[in-house]
């Protein structure tokens, strides 16, 4: 059924080179950096310069030589040191990496499970007989597309300590190191959870009406239903949201960048806030770059076992 | 939408579980209301409002930050900047992937199988972005793009770029053949097929993915901050601005928020339809 004419070439590849363009060669050029120390100096020269007059000609002094001003020349340049793989043997006894991966990882195993977890409740509540189940389901959509940093800083307003409006329960949700994770996991739960329940609630709508009738008939109880006729039904389907939102939170930046700043010190800082730190608040751009390349690697398993799932849903 | 009831028959159990489905939905709607409520409020009223903030019951509104915020140029340089580069890079992307996306639906691909194209677009999408962003920056320093809105543009147009190909190629796989063989019988070639019965056909996924590729980049954050610095600023990079310059002020960081939050989710509803399809990559289709 399918095609072989040449324009199927024509068609593709403006699509192949521009993703080529912007993203293999970035990555190329990042693991170039990151076998370098890149040090940002800004050199000072100082240079005569002939002082023209109003004509443009040069003014002249008592001498009969043209007068001359000293300009300063402020240039910045990049001196790069090639230095093998010391950026990633720094890695591994830089304290701020370690409690960057402690930080990340402790928020993917929380968030994610919760997320699934909550998002699997709602979505078997939602697939009852409810009063007004449209407008209920529209409104758990309004988080998904919320604008996380503006998001962030809400939730920054809602926990803040001194007059907000969880402030009777005199949680430090900010100011101390666990709290401030916890917090930084409650809004990712919160924005991302509707997404699971979404996906979850469309897999259930499609579990034909005639097992639910089977089991019924077969005296199963509302909790046998559960685990015997949908959880089976949903493994595919949970499975593809368990890997996407694990390789989403692994990117995790936004939220705490707005709602802690990474800290209490750097408490809730994960690796994409360090990394970005150092590349381009502190200029590091080669230890930077090595950061990058080390989440890349993670992620990139994390994605290959999902690729591995998805690859069956493009045939 | 099919209603039925696995578990509860109806009666006290549907009530119940209308309740507590009311309850959570109440949840989370709660912070979006909360950045509105305090978008209303007179900064004396900021920390002494009881209750849940309702406007009138527990303090008098006011328009005043909206119109104070609203008014600064600041403010309408980042909506315009936000709008022209969501707009510039849906465009681009659907451009760039829908043809893409109909040579992988259509077309046999021999040496690299259409599953593995698909694939390879898709895996762009999980890249961490923090892994491109310092090369990315470095380019555009050279190319003397920094702070420009076009280097948004092209980057943010490469981020969606899967997005686009995903959704379309299964819409194009969901047209009929026969109408494009049709044409072509009628001497209309491959192209001509594609741009006058596939496109047109195709139009409201198109239009679909636009919006919400459009919603992703309006809410980028990573690249927005480390590009624009003082033309180039999108909004969030305007609302991130609020705290450092002037210590929080959760009445204009009300204002900011929303209007962050106001035209993803505006298009959020209008996409209703394609969003599980969009946001699993095409993976579970609603």
């Amino acid at each position: 059924m399918r095609w072989t004419g040449k324009i199927r070439f024509l068609l593709l590849a403006p699509a192949v080179i521009w993703v080529l363009a912007f993203t293999v060669f970035p990555l190329g050029y990042s693991l170039y950096l990151a076998f370098y120390k890149i040090e940002q100096k800004v050199e000072v020269k100082r240079e005569k310069e002939v002082i023209l007059d109003a004509d443009g000609k040069p003014v002249l002094d008592d001498n009969g030589q043209p007068r001359t001003k000293n300009v300063v020349i402020k240039e910045q340049v990049n001196i790069a040191t090639f230095i093998g793989l010391d950026n990633f043997k720094r890695l591994f006894s830089d304290p701020q990496v370690a409690e960057a991966i402690r930080v990340t990882l402790l928020f993917v195993l929380i968030a994610v499970p919760v997320e699934l977890a909550l998002g699997f409740l709602l979505a078997v509540l939602f697939n009852q007989h409810i009063f007004g189940r449209p407008v209920l389901r529209t409104i758990m959509i309004l988080p998904i597309f919320a604008t996380p940093l503006a998001v962030g800083y809400t939730f920054f307003t809602i926990f803040y300590e001194v007059g907000g409006p969880l402030a009777w329960t005199g949680i430090p949700f900010l100011s101390n190191p666990t709290w401030a994770l916890i917090s930084v996991i409650l809004v990712d739960v919160w924005q991302w959870t509707p997404f699971c329940f979404l996906v979850f609630l469309a897999a259930l709508q499609g579990v034909p009406d005639e097992l639910y009738e089977a089991a019924r008939v077969d005296g199963a109880s509302a909790l046998d239903m559960l685990r015997e006729v949908m959880l089976p039904l949903l493994v595919p389907t949970i499975i593809i949201v368990l890997l996407l939102r694990m390789a989403e939170a692994l990117k995790l930046f936004d939220i705490p960048f707005a709602l802690t700043g990474g800290g209490p010190g750097v408490a809730t800082q994960p690796f994409s806030l360090l990394a970005f730190r150092t590349g381009l608040r502190f200029f590091d751009l080669g230890y930077a770059s090595a950061m990058a390349y080390a989440l890349l690697i993670v992620v990139m398993i994390v994605v290959t076992l999902f690729f591995r799932r998805l690859r069956m849903n493009y045939d | 939408m099919t209603d039925r009831a696995p578990g509860s028959k109806s009666g006290w159990g549907e009530v119940i579980a209308s309740l507590i489905a009311v309850t959570v939905a109440l949840v989370f709607a709660f912070p979006i209301y909360w950045a509105f409520s305090q978008s209303l409020r007179n900064p004396i009223d900021t920390y002494t409002v009881a209750g849940l903030g309702v406007p009138w019951i527990n303090f008098t509104p006011t328009l005043d930050n909206w119109i104070d915020q609203l008014g600064t140029p600041e403010t309408g340089m980042a909506l315009y900047n936000s709008t022209v580069i969501a707009v510039s890079a849906a465009l681009l992307a659907l451009v760039l992937g829908t043809p893409a996306a109909y040579a992988i639906a259509r077309f046999r691909f021999a040496r690299w199988s259409n599953r593995d194209i698909t694939i390879w677009f898709l895996s762009q999408r999980v890249l961490p972005p923090v892994a491109t962003v310092i090369p990315f920056y470095l380019t555009m320093r050279y190319l003397g793009l920094l702070d420009t809105k076009f280097a948004l543009v092209l980057i943010n147009a490469t981020f969606v770029l899967p997005y686009v190909v995903v959704i379309l190629r299964q819409t194009f796989l969901d047209l009929p053949i026969e109408l494009e063989e049709a044409a072509m019988i009628d001497g209309a070639g491959h192209w001509g097929a594609f741009w006058r019965i596939a496109v047109p056909l195709a139009a409201p996924s198109m239009a679909a993915a636009g919006l919400i590729i459009f919603a992703f980049t309006w809410n980028e954050f990573l690249f927005a901050v480390s590009i624009g610095s003082s033309k180039a600023i999108t909004v969030p990079v305007h609302i991130a601005g609020a705290i450092d310059t002037r210590g929080v002020q959760f009445w204009f960081m009300g204002v900011r928020a929303m209007t962050a939050i106001i035209p993803p989710v505006i298009i959020a509803l209008i996409a209703q339809r394609y969003i599980v399809r969009g946001l699993t990559l095409g993976a579970v289709r609603g």
